[in-house]
């Protein structure tokens, strides 16, 4: 390659100068900083001060196109002429928009497939950890669930609903043409990390979204779950330097909390739960051999256990003061949260080009505090985007990232010691002894900020992204790109557990682990667009794809550490774990697509690519994924073309193939694993192949209408969708006695339907004042059509995938509510009636994960220096599922602190409510703690997720500071949220993985100990020089 | 320089034609980590899918923690109370364990996995030397004649309840499975108990015959372990006189003897001289150490267990004061509990845990001999005195065959032996009869959902 660097620097093409001068259409002023680029070249230039500029153009047919922000495009045929002037009117900005596809750019215009564009402005300067955080809500059919208020975590991505049932259903991430990693590779111990926090979200051009098989066929075997583009910044022709510096600081604290009983309410109801007990245990004792005299001696009997100053709960709990007036007590739910967590971000950028080169730079950094205490999330590192044209013909470049992360981790929300588990503690507990140290020895269970003092497990990732690409054009309508990228994630993650931690109860324990991901792609295609005259233009893409993932990870533990002075396993006194592994995966791809517009209204597409992937067997290892689309302009026809109200109407339709092969490696192959008895090793079977295993397909039809009306004051889009998916890659589950516990098959069907509608509106437009509206909406309807009788649980068994209704139901007994004669919970039984046996009552339907309508609101106030803005965003139509109601609500069954919502609890016969009544010692039967619908509830949510207020600096004060612009602003993010649900809405325990690393597509909608979301305040500033 | 345009773009085409097909071979990946059969191939890879079964049956689904806790919880009248967070073992303790509980799914799971690796090392057996293959096999074959023997005592009614021929237990199967084409040979009805004893009696005879007296190393099993297991299946069977002589070939042997003290026959690193089947663990290799393994459940924080298992030795019939059995045991605390009894038999993590113990087999002598009447070897009285001595228990005048059995259960208490030794003498536990529904585990509900309908129908009653 670099001799034929070499080669392509030695050559020069015949060209010839034109110059020209732009002025605005309105009144004729001139207008500078206008990009003038030769069309389908590398060439360009923008405009100088007086609007006049100079190019060298090649000698034959070339079309010069001009454009510049807020103005519609200009092409103008340059012909014999030296001198090319060009007026700029206002057009339809959205439509002279040129969006990023597969393996290009096409005029907005022209798109006949279903693509999202989320522009920069919509992704800067947020206190977000990654991109997805920032772009939840703005794009309809795209819907982003983040989790928890724990930073750095995986994120749950659908773009238009789940397709798959065992296949992961994440879309495929694609930066500046490269796939790169969006699968954690952190320890499967913890919560999956997000990769794509290596990347700055300031560094961000655009986002594209690919949202229907037309636009994501040419990614045809990895398209099924959308493809999401992200386009770096980049460099433009002859624009001049510009520096750009960006700062924010911000504040932040839980969304919401639940609420827990104080010390003098969880004194009360632990007395009313053992004098309920007390009767209980009178009314039902053997008569011919009573245990208890009254009922005062039995009741007084159940208290003595809480009561007893020698081994009474009370006095433990309460390291022996009395606890008769306890007061408020420990709130344990704060001292999960930090009292502000802070975050911190700057960055700077250097952007600019001459004639023949443009950069981009940047250096950035962030540091931000989860507002749950010990998780924190810093990143720095620096890009380079680089292009330099060495003649007309040829210019290469390179796009490069290199970053560090570092994530201070808690444990997930299913060890005792995560923060989000204090919550159970008892409020009688103390924090501290009178001697300033931390109790550990009279809490309910090890207290966790006792562990926070030693503990720390620390992710350091290392990550380098980039590619270098040539363009060259062979012919004036051929031209050929060759892009050779690589993603390289080193990412080692050391954990430490003190001996002094109740964790390692004497020992302590260190763990390091090791991953190194390297992703190798390289893409190489031809572009031919001949020149058929006016009426007819043509774009045609043919050229191959290939992808190389090497991933290598060692993983080391050991116990016996001497003291805390040595935190990692070379002081372990004993090696207890120790593993190595390689694994590549591979994916090929040829593809073709073909762009027809005639006439400038009627436009075709037809995309085709055929792909293989070593994940698939020898059998059906390629496939075939083609997709065709139909477009046809409207208001381009005679009867509307003079139409004043309607400026803009286009009718798409689309119908392809898309694949998913998303389950790991090897999985058509029969295995044995390697096993390590003492001192005898050895291999065992663990997992039957299938050496049929093909491509699970998506066929989906989209139908869209885009318009704009007044001047294209109102416009937007309106699509349906129709996904259909078959062959599923299904993780069918063998009997046991098969000796394997599942095959991969390619059987079961699923649907998405659904709609979708885009709204943009310029209210009102004055001189000094403007008002706009962007509204999104999306519905989605998933139906799983046939399993072939095949029962696929979530690990934790709560919810299914069930023939007829939509992924993720949760299936469970059905609470019916409390007996107002006794206080027992009440299931439905096979009848449908209630009964108090918890054993009788059957596993049904009980509600949904996913939701049915998803969008957003903005509206944005600019005038007179300022800017405000409110972006809404809401959910509808799903249930969240508190799986730690069966310990935080369960009506005293333990000891475990109780949600405040207990107080509402059944008293005395005729209390009707839906809490049952307090029990300790006779929870069975009425079992107020099984599993049940009674901790489902909607998860439907409307929140206010941005509010900001900016200030741009007066061009005049600008000037005089030598600067460009100026502007200050505050935000709020989460400031406000209407829901029925009583935690934080926005919530999903574990994120999409199971245990085991395996996509999770069925659980979902679950909060357990969860982090609630942070409300952040942000003042920051951003300057342009 | 146009004629440079030229060739570069011909060198371009080149290139990309050439990267084009160069990249097919490409996605024939090679798994990093495992193997596939077909590279089975030398006597060494038979020998090691041999010990890869062991590492099954160290698994906590195996003999590392549930064949052996579960049936003690099961069998449980106060000498154990499960008293941990976790509710599938609290289900058995209370014994309201259900047909979707994920213990009776994991014992099931993981014994099928055991009897796939072993019916595949048996499927390679031509791989080793013709003079090397009856050892392997029956090395083989006792583990799948000791699983089967499990499985039949876990899922079906006991062989004492009668109606063998007709009760059901669990699927047969001998065959290996490494294809899609094998599969249906794993899509089985159950077997009746009648059937998979005569599996397990076939398998563990063909063991005795051919396995060494000494294996080499000492986690593996050896001629005597077979006749171990085969002195329990005849108890079961209620044939005292094959029990007799299978425990009397082991004593006889010489090869073990009991520790001199009761302390000494646990907690060890290494096999005792009383250890005739045990499964080892090391740092590196064990059932598990936070959530899973039977010391996790036993031993309290103090020895990094879960403290979940307190134990109340004064309950158990018999029991004398100074018995060195009777006070092996130790103050602690657990996860869920403020302070308890533990017992010291799995105090410490990382160390063998016994499966059969000599102890067990002199006093299966001694039992069968007075049940069936014989007198072969030492007299019963010495055998049981010779226990009782060893932890200062008092030395007994005359001994029953039932009081043989007392006292095996006090030998044995924590050892997983208490329910068969009640099921086959059809003792009652509390208030449950030997043959109650819920001292049978469930098929397990996903078993039959995936058996496409060959266990349909055939749950277990009371399920």
């Amino acid at each position: 390659m670099g001799i034929l660097l070499l080669f392509c620097m030695l050559s020069f093409a015949q060209s010839k100068p034109v110059t020209g001068k732009v002025t605005d259409q309105k009144d004729g002023s001139a207008l500078p900083g206008v990009t003038v680029k030769i069309k389908n070249g590398t060439i360009g230039t923008v405009t100088a001060s007086d609007g006049t500029y100079k190019l060298n153009v090649p000698a034959k047919g070339t079309t010069l196109v001009f454009s510049f922000v807020g103005y519609g495009d200009k092409e103008v045929i340059v012909g014999d002429q030296q001198v090319v002037n060009a007026e700029l009117g206002t057009g339809n900005k959205e439509l002279s928009e040129v969006v990023v596809v597969g393996y290009g750019t096409q005029s907005k215009r022209e798109v006949t497939g279903a693509v999202s564009k989320i522009a920069a402005k919509e992704i800067e300067n947020q206190p977000v950890v990654s991109f997805e955080s920032a772009i939840q809500g703005k794009s309809p059919g795209v819907v982003i669930e983040s989790g928890s208020g724990k930073v750095g975590q995986a994120m749950k991505i659908r773009v238009r609903g789940t397709s798959s049932v065992s296949a992961n259903s994440q879309p495929l991430y694609v930066v500046d043409g490269m796939p790169v990693l969006s699968v954690s590779s952190s320890d499967i111990n913890n919560d999956p990390t997000n990769p794509l926090a290596d990347i700055n979200p300031n560094d961000i051009e655009s986002v594209e979204v690919l949202k229907d098989a037309a636009a994501s066929a040419i990614y045809g075997a990895r398209g099924s779950n959308g493809v999401i583009l992200i386009t770096t910044k980049k460099g433009k022709t002859g624009e001049k330097t510009r520096l750009e510096l960006n700062a924010a600081s911000s504040w932040g604290k839980p969304t919401r909390k639940r609420g827990f009983l104080n010390a003098q309410q969880y004194v009360d109801l632990l007395e009313e739960a053992a004098t309920n007990d007390g009767r209980t245990a009178f009314a039902t004792q053997d008569p011919d051999n009573p245990e208890y005299a009254t009922v005062e001696e039995a009741i007084a009997a159940f208290k003595d256990g809480l009561e007893n100053p020698d081994y009474g709960l009370f006095p433990y709990l309460t390291v022996g003061k009395d606890w008769h007036n306890p007061g408020v007590g420990t709130n344990w739910e704060d001292l999960s949260y930090r009292d502000v967590a802070h975050t911190n971000q700057i960055d700077l950028s250097a952007t600019g080009g001459t004639e023949k080169t443009k950069f981009f730079v940047s250096g950035f950094y962030n540091n931000q505090e989860a507002i749950v205490i010990n998780n924190k999330f810093q990143r720095y590192g620096g890009r380079l985007n680089l292009e330099h044209s060495a003649t007309d013909k040829l210019s290469f470049g390179m796009n490069l990232n290199v970053s560090r992360t570092q994530l201070d981790r808690v444990a997930n929300d299913n060890i005792f010691s995560t923060p989000g588990q204090l919550v159970a503690q008892s409020p009688l507990s103390p924090l501290y002894y009178e001697d300033g140290t931390i109790n550990n020895d009279n809490v309910l269970y090890s207290n966790g900020l006792y562990d926070a003092q030693y503990n720390r497990d620390k992710q350091v990732t290392f990550r380098t992204l980039g590619n270098v690409f040539l363009n060259y054009r062979i012919l004036p309508s051929l031209s050929f790109r060759s892009e050779l990228g690589t993603d390289i994630t080193n990412l080692t993650e050391d954990q430490f557990i003190s001996r002094l931690a109740s964790d390692a109860i004497g020992k302590g324990f260190a763990q390091s682990y090791f991953t190194q991901n390297v992703g190798l792609n390289t893409n190489n295609y031809f572009t031919f667009t001949p020149n058929l005259g006016t009426k007819h233009s043509l774009s045609t893409t043919i050229g191959m794809s290939y992808l190389q993932n090497d991933l290598s990870r060692t993983q080391v533990q050991g116990e016996y550490l001497p003291s805390d002075l040595v935190k990692t396993v070379s002081a372990a006194g004993s090696i207890v774990f120790g593993s190595s592994e390689v694994q590549r995966y591979t994916f090929l791809s040829y593809f073709l697509r073909a762009n027809y517009t005639f006439n400038n209204k009627y436009i075709a597409s037809l995309s085709i690519s055929s792909d293989g992937s070593s994940r698939l067997g020898p059998n059906n290892r390629y496939g075939v994924f083609p997709a065709g689309s139909l477009g046809w302009i409207i208001s381009e026809e005679d009867f509307l073309k003079e139409n004043k109200t309607l400026n803009y109407l286009k009718l798409r339709a689309s119908y392809g193939n898309t694949g998913n092969a998303e389950i790991g490696e090897n999985r058509y192959l029969t295995l044995l694993e390697t096993t390590a008895y003492p001192f005898l090793p050895g291999y065992r079977p663990s997992q039957m192949g299938n050496s049929n295993l093909k491509w699970e397909k998506t066929a989906q039809f989209d139908v869209g209408l885009e318009f704009g009306l007044f001047d294209n004051r109102l416009s937007g889009e309106v699509d349906y969708y129709n996904k259909q998916t078959s062959d599923l890659l299904l993780r069918a589950n063998l009997p046991y006695s098969t000796g394997y516990e599942f095959q991969y098959l390619n059987v079961g069907k699923m649907e998405n339907k659904g709609v979708e509608i885009l709204l943009n509106s310029v209210n009102i437009d004055t001189r000094n004042f403007k008002w706009t509206t962007t509204l999104n909406l999306a519905y989605n309807k998933n139906r799983v059509k046939n399993l072939n009788g095949q029962i696929i649980e979530s690990p934790a068994k709560e919810q299914r995938a069930v023939e007829g209704q939509p992924i993720g139901v949760f299936f469970m007994p059905k609470f019916v509510g409390v007996d107002p004669a006794t206080g027992d919970a009440l299931y439905q039984d096979s009848t449908g009636k209630g009964t108090t046996d918890y054993s009788n009552a059957p596993r049904v339907v009980v509600g949904k994960s996913n939701p049915d309508w998803t969008g957003g609101l903005t509206n944005t106030f600019t005038g007179y220096g300022f800017d405000l803005s409110a972006f809404f965003s809401f959910v509808q139509g799903n249930d969240i599922f508190n799986r730690a109601g069966q310990y935080q609500d369960n009506s005293f069954a333990g000891y475990d602190n109780q949600r405040s919502t207990i107080l509402k609890r059944w008293q005395k016969p005729g209390d009707i409510t839906d809490v049952p009544r307090l029990t300790q010692a006779f929870a069975d039967g009425s079992s107020a703690a099984g599993l049940s619908s009674r901790w489902i509830s909607d998860g439907s949510y409307v929140r206010l997720k941005a509010l900001t207020l900016g200030y741009t600096l007066p061009k005049s004060v600008v000037n005089t500071l030598k600067i460009s612009s100026l502007r200050v602003y505050v935000a709020g993010y989460n400031l406000w949220t209407i829901t029925n649900f009583d935690g934080d809405p926005e919530v999903n325990s574990g994120a999409s993985y199971s245990a085991a690393g395996e996509p999770d597509n069925i659980g979902g909608g679950i909060d357990y100990y969860t982090p609630a979301q942070a409300r952040q305040i942000t003042v920051g500033l951003n300057v342009k020089f | 320089m146009k004629i440079y345009n030229k060739y570069i773009s011909a060198i371009m085409l080149v290139v990309a034609v050439a990267t084009f097909s160069a990249c097919n071979k490409k996605l024939d990946v090679t798994p990093g980590k495992d193997i596939v059969p077909d590279q089975i191939k030398t006597a060494d890879d038979v020998r090691g899918v041999l010990m890869g079964a062991y590492t099954n049956l160290q698994n906590s689904s195996s003999l590392g923690e549930r064949l052996i806790l579960i049936p003690d919880l099961l069998a449980g009248n106060g000498e154990l109370s499960f008293r941990g967070t976790f509710f599938n073992y609290g289900q058995y303790d209370s014994k309201t364990q259900d047909a979707t509980s994920d213990i009776a799914e994991e014992i099931w799971r993981r014994s099928y996995f055991t009897i796939n690796n072993i019916n595949l090392a048996i499927n390679k057996i031509n791989l080793v030397p013709e003079d090397e293959r009856p050892a392997i096999l029956a090395e083989a074959k006792f583990i799948r004649g000791m699983i089967y023997f499990y499985l039949v005592n876990l899922y079906g009614k006991p062989y004492s309840a009668g109606n063998i021929t007709t009760n059901l237990a669990v699927p047969l199967v001998t065959d290996a499975i490494t294809d899609i084409a094998d599969l249906p040979k794993g899509y089985q009805g159950r077997a009746t108990v009648d059937a998979v004893y005569k599996q397990v009696v076939a398998d563990l005879q063909d063991a005795a015959t051919n396995l060494p007296e000494d294996n080499g190393s000492e986690g593996r099993a050896n001629k005597y372990a077979a006749y171990a297991f085969l002195s329990r299946v005849y108890l079961a069977e209620a044939k005292y006189t094959e029990a007799v002589a299978m425990a009397d070939s082991i004593i006889q042997s010489g090869a073990y003897t009991l520790n001199n003290a009761y302390d000494k026959a646990f907690n060890s690193v290494i096999n005792t001289s009383e250890d005739i089947f045990a499964i080892q663990q090391t740092a590196q290799s064990n059932a598990g150490t936070s959530n899973n393994g039977l010391q996790t459940f036993y031993a309290g924080r103090g020895f990094s267990g879960r403290g979940d298992i307190t134990v109340d030795l004064t309950v158990v019939p018999g029991f004398e004061s100074g018995d060195a059995r009777r006070t092996f045991t130790y103050l602690d605390r657990g996860i869920n509990v403020g302070s308890g009894t533990y017992t010291t038999k799995w105090q410490r993590q990382y160390k063998v845990i016994p499966v059969v113990r000599y102890a067990e087999i002199l006093l299966t002598r001694a039992e069968a001999n007075l049940r069936a009447g014989t007198a072969v070897g030492a007299p019963p009285l010495e055998d049981v005195n010779g226990i009782r001595a060893r932890s200062n228990a008092s030395q007994l005048a005359a001994v029953t065959a039932d009081q043989v059995a007392d006292e095996r259960v006090r030998e044995l208490l924590f050892e997983g032996d208490k329910l068969w030794t009640f099921k086959r003498l059809k003792r009652n536990i509390g208030n449950k009869s030997y043959d109650d529904n819920k001292l049978v585990l469930p098929v397990p509900q996903r078993e039959i959902d995936a058996s496409q309908g060959k266990l349909t129908g055939q749950q277990n009653p009371g399920y």
